[in-house]
């Protein structure tokens, strides 16, 4: 096992080195550079020509490429070109909305497909199953934007509820300590800062946790409609067990593989923002981070975030397939 | 499930009643903003977030006064010119400190300035572009039109140029040219202006703190040197990118203040009386360019056609909230508008007549593009290559385009109505569009505009139409206009400049260079409750005239 995770870790470095060089060349191909942006409408040949030589653009590729890497292998992932801000800075903050955010929209997604899922293999047939299956579609089919902007407007305006502005009220005021407001709430025993940072995290996890659900309850279905048919489901039944223990023990968990592996897959993404939800209900985080970075050709960001998330992605990934050994322990890494 | 997440929210809504026995929270005035900062540095700053933050805590020199472009005394009680305006005198308000304890002085003017003109200076980080002092100074180092910038005596500073510029006092006044503390720039090197750091200034707001992309805030400062007429204790500028949740979030009571409501939003604003709306008054202009290496667009005729052809009033009662068609690229609010000029007309019938005489009797939905000249300049008589007849929108909203997208489209449609078949595309993104814009690649008619920054003629046909021999964006190039200009520049007394634009104006008109469009007021919704908003065509607006009832 310890060898199987170093070597994963190992490959990790050619695809952070692939996903770096990828990045790097794309960000800078396409057309447009920031100087365009920064310039905006006053842009004159003379003053592009200034603001590469002073960002350094007007160097060869490879050569910003070389500069670049140096420096984020010596952990400075440098500074933004509009503002000059320091990007470990903006990642500290940025990072633990996103983690914030994800966790919660997870939980729901898991706590609510998961369920669906298994309700509707076992009632195969039943309208609790054309009901979670015609719900899975139209939560894949439903845009983002629209059920954020329908929740916003029903429980932030019409009945006003619940807030849909950011992460905290203004004047509520959390030491940090971890960046996830919940937690740093909880830590320095500052209970009502706790209960705003919860109800800001409704609206926007809801409105993310739709996709996932729906992922992870066609998933749980089909898997576990999959299971239910084999020999060790009907040994089990005629074992005399409580169809309960049946479902949960016997059937869900041999079910659970690729239901892992969409979630898996799902915390990965959602890790690395998400650009709709975060911009409807002005979340700050690495998805608008990103979305922004990538319109004003922040170069220094995009491809920090980009290394970030591939990292996050590959690590998610390893994390996922060392759980395959825990839920079925046939499995042996070799 | 359901039960859990109902308890879930009693409990959290439960912990959000268990206010701290804290003091009673300031009268907080929060400002729904439609992005984020992107420096509170503002002599290394272009966006109009950033200016509207530091507007509230840092001062220039001169300010603008109310809704006007006039300039008033601020942290200089007078400015003074020799005769043909090379020398300028600042007389400082005395008794005035930064928000460190700094003295505001004239060491501190001198400072700022060297640091702005001087690339060899300390604090001239090359990772930032001191943008707007190159582009109103004409350049750094000794291409700088200030020579030198003299502490005379504590409180008084002496600007001396290379040459006459009579739009000194409007310049001063910009934010771009506020004066920051030296002590702080000195103690944060170039992360004067960042998050951690913020701004020092000598405003009555002071920097606390700011959350990238989410929200700045600023707390009254009691060592303000002026009168804070209104009650506002502490203003939060939040982050809300979203057109729809911002104007959710002003409905809702979340803000305060807000810019930028669609013709669909006015509406609502006036059913709903804890709204109401004013209008920033128009120093901007929208317009459609051609770009010259058009065989087609060097021809009078057709461009009269194009303008005959495309209903800027329409455009006007469609895609704004509030604007008035354009009879010049110069604003009627500004001195050195035209009110001579006469307003465009919308003909197609006669735009038709005129592509004809042109020799298009069918229109065309072809153009051909001429050759470069080996310097690269506009044109050889050789045709390059034929292409579609393209007309470029805006990817992007701004104050004198709200819907970038809808315009190109009914243009193109009143185009078609005469024959000019267009296709339409939108250059890429925003950075793409200003990067071919400025290689001449914009190959076919397209929008663009411009929105004034010191209140002077000089910043808006002069900055467009002023560099003599020099084409500009679409290889315009107008020599008679660029001597109109050029000369206006250097005379001292608007009675002398004044007829100087007016004239480029008329001959820009009629030349039919490039069809000034549109000036768009910036409609600002507004909450019932909040008092003494005084929008201003800069948008210097300044909370510390502001109360909350």
């Amino acid at each position: 096992m310890a060898r199987y995770i170093i070597r994963r870790t190992l490959e990790t470095l050619p695809v952070l080195f692939g996903a770096s060089v990828l990045v790097f060349l794309i960000v800078h191909l396409i057309p447009g550079g920031p100087e365009s942006v920064l310039l905006g409408e006053r842009v004159s040949e003379e003053n592009v020509r200034q603001l590469r030589e002073r960002l350094g653009l007007d160097r060869p590729l490879p050569e910003q490429y070389l500069i670049y890497m140096s420096n984020v292998l010596q952990g400075d992932l440098g500074n933004s070109i509009a503002g000059n801000v320091p990007i470990i800075n903006e990642l500290r903050q940025r990072f633990p909305a996103t983690v914030e955010l994800t966790i919660c929209a997870l939980a729901i997604a898991v706590g609510v497909g998961v369920p669906l899922g298994v309700v509707s293999a076992v009632r195969r047939g039943s309208w609790i199953d054309t009901g979670t299956m015609i719900g899975a579609m139209v939560g894949i089919s439903m845009p983002i934007f629209w059920l954020g902007l329908l929740l916003l407007w029903i429980f932030g305006v019409q009945l006003n509820l619940l807030p849909f502005i950011g992460r905290l009220s203004p004047n509520v005021v959390i030491e940090t300590r971890t960046g996830l407001h919940t937690v740093d709430a909880i830590l320095s025993g500052n209970w009502s800062a706790l209960g705003d940072a919860i109800i800001h995290l409704i609206l926007p996890a809801i409105t993310l946790s739709t996709v996932p659900i729906a992922l992870i309850a066609r998933i749980t279905r089909s898997a576990m409609l999959e299971v239910l048919h084999m020999d060790y489901v009907r040994t089990a039944r005629a074992k005399g067990l409580h169809e309960r223990v049946v479902i949960r023990e016997h059937a869900l968990r041999n079910a659970l593989l690729p239901v892992v592996t969409v979630i898996g897959l799902s915390l990965g993404g959602l890790l690395s923002g998400a650009v709709l939800t975060e911009t409807i209900f002005s979340w700050p985080g690495m998805g608008r981070w990103l979305f922004n970075s990538i319109q004003g050709r922040d170069y220094p960001i995009v491809q920090s975030i980009t290394l970030i998330v591939t990292f996050l992605f590959v690590g998610v990934n390893l994390v996922v397939d060392l759980s395959y050994a825990w839920l079925n322990p046939r499995i042996r890494y070799e | 499930m359901s039960k859990r997440l109902g308890l879930l929210l009693a409990v959290a809504l439960a912990l959000t009643m268990i206010a701290p026995a804290s003091a009673q929270e300031p009268v907080t005035f929060i400002w729904g903003s439609y992005g984020d900062p992107v420096q509170l540095y503002a002599a290394v700053v272009t966006d109009g977030v950033s200016f509207n933050v530091v507007n509230q805590g840092c001062e220039a020199l001169l300010a603008f006064d109310g809704s006007t472009t006039n300039v008033i005394p601020s942290l200089a009680t007078e400015l003074t010119a020799n005769e043909d305006a090379t020398v300028w005198t600042a007389k400082l308000r005395e008794g005035v400190t930064f928000q460190d304890g700094t003295p505001f002085n004239a060491d501190a003017v001198v400072f700022n300035f060297e640091a702005w003109r001087f690339t060899d200076n300390p604090y001239h980080w090359e990772a930032n572009f001191f943008e707007y002092y190159d582009n109103m100074f004409g350049g750094f180092d000794d291409a700088s039109l200030i020579t030198s910038v003299e502490a005379v005596d504590d409180y008084t500073v002496q600007f001396n140029l290379s040459d006459s510029y009579a739009a000194m006092p409007n310049t001063l006044a910009m934010p771009m040219f506020q004066i920051n503390s030296p002590t702080a720039i000195q103690e944060h090197g170039d992360l004067y202006g960042t998050p951690e750091v913020g701004y020092v200034c000598t405003g009555p707001y002071r920097f606390v703190e700011w959350i990238p992309d989410d929200h700045v805030t600023m707390d009254l400062w009691d060592g303000y040197w002026g009168e804070v007429e209104g009650n506002i204790e502490r203003i939060i500028y939040q982050v809300i990118p979203d057109n729809a949740a911002r104007f959710a979030a002003i409905q809702a009571g979340a803000i305060h203040f807000m810019e930028n409501a669609s013709p669909e939003e006015q509406a609502i604003i006036e059913s709903d009386p804890n709204l109401y709306m004013m209008l920033r008054p128009s120093l901007n202009v929208l317009y459609l360019a051609f770009n010259y290496r058009i065989e087609q667009f060097r021809d009078p005729l057709v461009r009269e056609a194009i303008s005959l052809a495309i209903n800027r009033q329409a455009y006007a009662d469609t895609f704004f909230v509030s604007a008035e068609v354009a009879n010049t690229y110069t604003p009627p609010m500004l001195w050195g508008y035209n009110p001579d000029v006469p307003m465009p007309e919308y003909d197609p019938d006669r735009a038709v007549e005129l592509l004809a005489e042109a020799g298009y009797p069918d229109g065309f939905s072809e153009v051909d593009v001429l050759a470069l000249n080996e310097d690269g300049t506009c044109c050889t008589d050789e045709v390059e290559e034929t292409i579609p007849l393209t007309l470029y929108w805006q990817p992007v909203t701004r104050p004198y385009n709200p819907d970038g997208e809808g315009l190109g489209q009914a243009e193109a449609a009143d185009l078609a109505a005469v024959g000019l078949e267009v296709q339409l595309d939108n250059g890429g993104d925003w950075a793409s569009f200003l990067d071919l814009g400025r290689r001449g690649q914009l190959l076919g008619l397209y929008n663009l505009g411009w929105t004034g920054d010191s209140g002077d003629p000089d910043n808006f046909s002069g900055y467009f139409f002023s560099q003599c021999n020099q084409a500009t964006q679409g290889y315009f190039d107008f020599p008679e206009v660029c001597g109109l200009l050029t000369r206006a520049k250097t005379l001292t007394t608007i009675e002398e400049r004044e007829p100087l634009y007016q004239q480029a104006d008329a001959l820009l008109a009629e030349y039919n260079g490039r069809l000034a469009i549109a000036h768009g007021q910036v409609p600002l919704v507004i909450r019932s409750n909040v008092t003494g908003w005084v929008p201003n065509p800069l948008g210097t607006e300044l909370v510390r005239f502001v109360s909350i009832e």
